[in-house]
C-alpha cells in the first residue's frame, strides 16, 4: 500500500484492487502514511489464487469501477481531506467494577480476549517503580499507527496484562527491539502468515524475575513468561494499532501470539550463552526477538551427537529458524566437540532444498507459472540454538520466513540489552518470592 | 466474569496510545479519459497480483485500444521501491505515466 500512496505522491491517480477482506486494511495503511482518501476496489478473486478462471471472473465484475475511480472527479474530502485532531487518551477514562471495567476495554478492542488486571492510577505508579525512566518518556513509536510507547502507556499494557514491575526493564527493551527495522516487524505484525513475536531472554535478568528456562518453557504457569509476552500483545495492538482482522491479516492466526517467551538455561548449557555469542557481556541481561509462525517438536532416533544433529536437519528450520535444544542433548553434542555454530553449520549444510515447484493442480487452468525461488541452503547466522527445556528427549524448532540467506525479506535476529533501573536490588528482592509452589497429591 | 460481581470500583487509565497527527494530503486529480493514456500497472510481490493485473490490461485495452500499458515489478517483499535500489527506476515510471492500477495479490 505505501508503494501505492507513493504513486499518487507523484501527482498520478492510482487505484487497488485488493481482495475485499484486506480492503479496510488497505485504507488503515494509506490512513498511516497520511492518504485516507486513496481510492480502494475490493474485489473477489481469491488470495494467491492461480486459477485463471478465478482472476477472470473476480476482475471481470470490478472494471467498470477501475475506470470510475481513474475518472470521476474528487470529492472536496479526496481533494483536501480535513486535518486529524489531535488525540488525546491521559487520564481517567471509566470508572467501574471488576466486571464493567473488563467488558468496557473489551468492547473497544483492547484486550487479547482474556480478563484484565484494572490499570488504575494506583496499579500504574506501581508498575512505573520498576524503571527509572520518566512516565512521559517516548521509548519508541509502534507501526502501523505509530502509536507513542510512553513509558506509562507500556506500564499500563503491562497491568493489565498482570506483569510485575520488575518486567518494565524488559518491556521497554522488547518494544524498542520489535521496532528495530532489522526484524521486518513492519512485515510480520500484520502479515497473512500469522508471525508471533518470540523473546528468548538471558543474562542475570532471568533469575532475578524468574523466567522459566527448564520444564515446559513454553507452557503457561510462569508469570514472568506468561505476562511479559502477553504485555507485549497488548502494546503491539495498543499502542501500534494492529488489531486482529483489521490490520493483522494473519490468516488463522497464532496461539503464539498470548505468548512465546523463554529463557536461555545458561545454567545448565556447555555453551557460550546466546547474547555472548551476539556480542553482549555474559553478565548483561538481553532480549533477542524474531517472529516464527510455527513450533514444531520431534525426539532424536538415537541419542549419540549424530542422532540428535539429524534430528535437528529433520526439523527443517530453513529461512529463521530458533532451535530449542534441551540441556542433556546440547551436553551430549558439547562432550563430542560440537559447537552451536557448528551444529548450525551441520544443519545448513545437511538441510535439502524445497522443491522447485509444487505439482499442477488436478483440474482448472492455472496461470503461467512465476519464477522459481533459488535453491538456497539455510544460512547458519539465520539460526540460533538456546538450551533450553527439561528432563526428557524432545527438541524443537520455532521458524520464520526470510533470513540473512534467503534475502527476501533481509530480517535478522535482533538482540537488545536490557537495561535496570538504579534500585534493581531492592525491586527484585520484593517481587522475587512470587512464585507458585504446588501441593503434593 | 459473570457472577461474581464485587463492589470495588476502579478508575482506569487508557492504554490506547497518542499518535503525533500527520498532515493528511489529497489524492490526485483523476483523468477524464483513458484513452491514449499511459497506464500504470504496479504488482506486488504475491503470485496473484501479475494475473491480475494481465486481465486488467487485457480488459482495458478491448475497452480502449490506445491506450498504453507500462508494468512496474516490485521485486521484494513489502518494500516501498523510493527506499530501495530501484528508487530511481520506479521514480521514472511513475513520473511517465498517466493513472496506475495496483494490484497486492490479495
Amino acid at each position: 500500500m505505501y508503494n501505492a500512496v507513493a504513486i499518487e505522491d507523484f501527482g498520478k491517480p492510482m487505484v487497488v484492487l485488493t481482495n475485499q477482506g484486506f480492503a479496510t486494511d488497505a485504507r488503515s495503511a494509506a490512513s498511516s502514511k497520511g492518504m485516507r482518501g486513496i481510492r480502494v476496489i475490493p474485489e473477489t478473486v481469491p488470495c494467491e489464487s492461480n486459477v485463471q478462471e478465478q482472476i477472470e471472473t473476480g476482475v471481470s465484475a470490478v472494471m467498470d469501477e477501475i475506470i470510475t475511480a481513474l475518472t470521476k472527479p474528487l470529492t472536496a474530502e479526496e481533494k483536501s481531506p480535513k486535518p486529524m485532531k489531535a488525540e488525546k487518551s491521559s487520564g481517567i477514562i471509566f470508572k467501574g467494577s471488576l466486571e464493567e471495567v473488563n467488558r468496557f476495554f473489551y468492547q473497544r478492542g483492547w484486550t487479547d480476549g482474556l480478563p484484565i488486571i484494572p490499570p488504575t492510577e494506583e496499579a500504574v505508579a506501581e508498575m512505573l517503580t520498576g524503571t527509572d525512566l520518566p512516565a512521559d518518556q517516548v521509548v519508541t513509536k509502534v507501526i502501523p499507527r505509530m502509536g507513542k510507547a510512553t513509558v506509562e502507556k507500556i506500564a499500563i499494557n503491562a497491568v493489565m496484562a498482570g506483569a510485575l514491575p520488575t518486567y518494565m526493564p524488559v518491556l521497554i527493551a522488547a518494544s524498542q527491539a520489535v521496532m528495530d527495522r532489522k526484524t521486518r516487524f513492519d512485515v510480520f505484525e500484520v502479515s497473512t502468515g500469522s508471525w508471533a513475536p518470540f523473546f528468548a531472554i538471558n543474562g542475570p535478568v532471568r533469575n532475578d524475575i524468574r523466567i522459566n528456562c527448564s520444564s515446559g518453557v513454553l507452557s503457561p504457569g510462569d508469570i514472568a513468561n506468561a505476562t511479559i509476552g502477553r504485555a507485549m500483545g497488548l502494546i503491539i495492538k495498543n499502542i501500534g494499532g494492529a488489531r486482529k482482522a483489521v490490520e493483522d491479516m494473519g490468516v488463522l492466526g497464532n496461539p503464539g501470539k498470548y505468548t512465546l517467551v523463554v529463557g536461555e538455561y545458561e545454567e545448565e548449557s556447555p555453551w557460550e550463552p546466546l547474547h555472548v555469542e551476539r556480542g553482549f557481556k555474559k553478565e548483561d541481561s538481553t532480549l533477542t526477538v524474531f517472529f516464527p509462525n510455527t513450533f514444531f517438536q520431534s525426539i532424536p532416533g538415537m541419542t549419540d551427537a549424530n542422532g540428535i544433529l539429524r534430528a535437528l536437519v529433520n526439523l527443517r528450520g530453513g529461512g529463521m529458524a530458533c532451535y530449542l535444544l534441551i540441556p542433556s542433548h546440547a551436553k551430549i553434542l558439547s562432550r563430542e566437540g560440537w559447537t552451536k555454530r557448528k551444529a548450525k553449520e551441520f544443519i545448513s549444510e545437511n538441510t535439502p532444498a524445497p522443491p522447485l515447484s509444487s505439482a499442477p493442480p488436478p483440474g482448472g487452468q492455472r496461470t503461467p507459472p512465476q519464477p522459481a525461488p533459488p535453491r538456497m541452503k539455510p544460512d547458519p547466522d539465520s539460526m540460533i540454538i538456546v538450551v533450553a527445556g527439561g528432563p526428557g528427549a524432545f527438541m524443537a524448532v520455532l521458524t520464520s520466513a526470510g533470513g540473512r540467506g534467503m534475502g527476501a525479506f533481509g530480517n535478522d535476529f535482533v538482540t537488545k540489552k536490557i537495561e535496570l533501573p538504579k534500585n534493581w536490588g531492592k525491586l527484585v528482592a520484593k517481587y522475587k518470592n512470587i512464585a507458585p509452589t504446588y501441593v503434593r497429591y | 466474569m459473570t457472577s461474581n460481581k464485587s463492589n470495588s470500583q476502579y478508575e482506569v487509565l487508557s492504554p490506547w496510545a497518542e499518535v503525533d497527527p500527520i498532515p493528511l494530503r489529497g489524492i490526485s486529480p483523476r483523468v477524464t479519459n483513458l484513452a491514449g493514456k499511459k497506464i500504470g500497472l504496479f504488482r506486488n510481490f504475491k503470485r496473484a497480483a501479475r494475473p491480475i493485473l494481465t486481465v486488467v490490461e487485457t480488459k482495458l485495452k478491448e475497452r480502449f485500444p490506445t491506450t498504453e500499458f507500462s508494468w512496474f515489478d516490485s521485486t521484494g517483499n513489502n518494500v516501498l521501491e523510493t527506499e530501495t535500489e530501484n528508487k530511481e527506476k520506479f521514480t521514472a515510471w511513475a513520473k511517465g505515466i498517466d493513472a496506475a492500477v495496483v494490484a497486492v495479490g490479495d
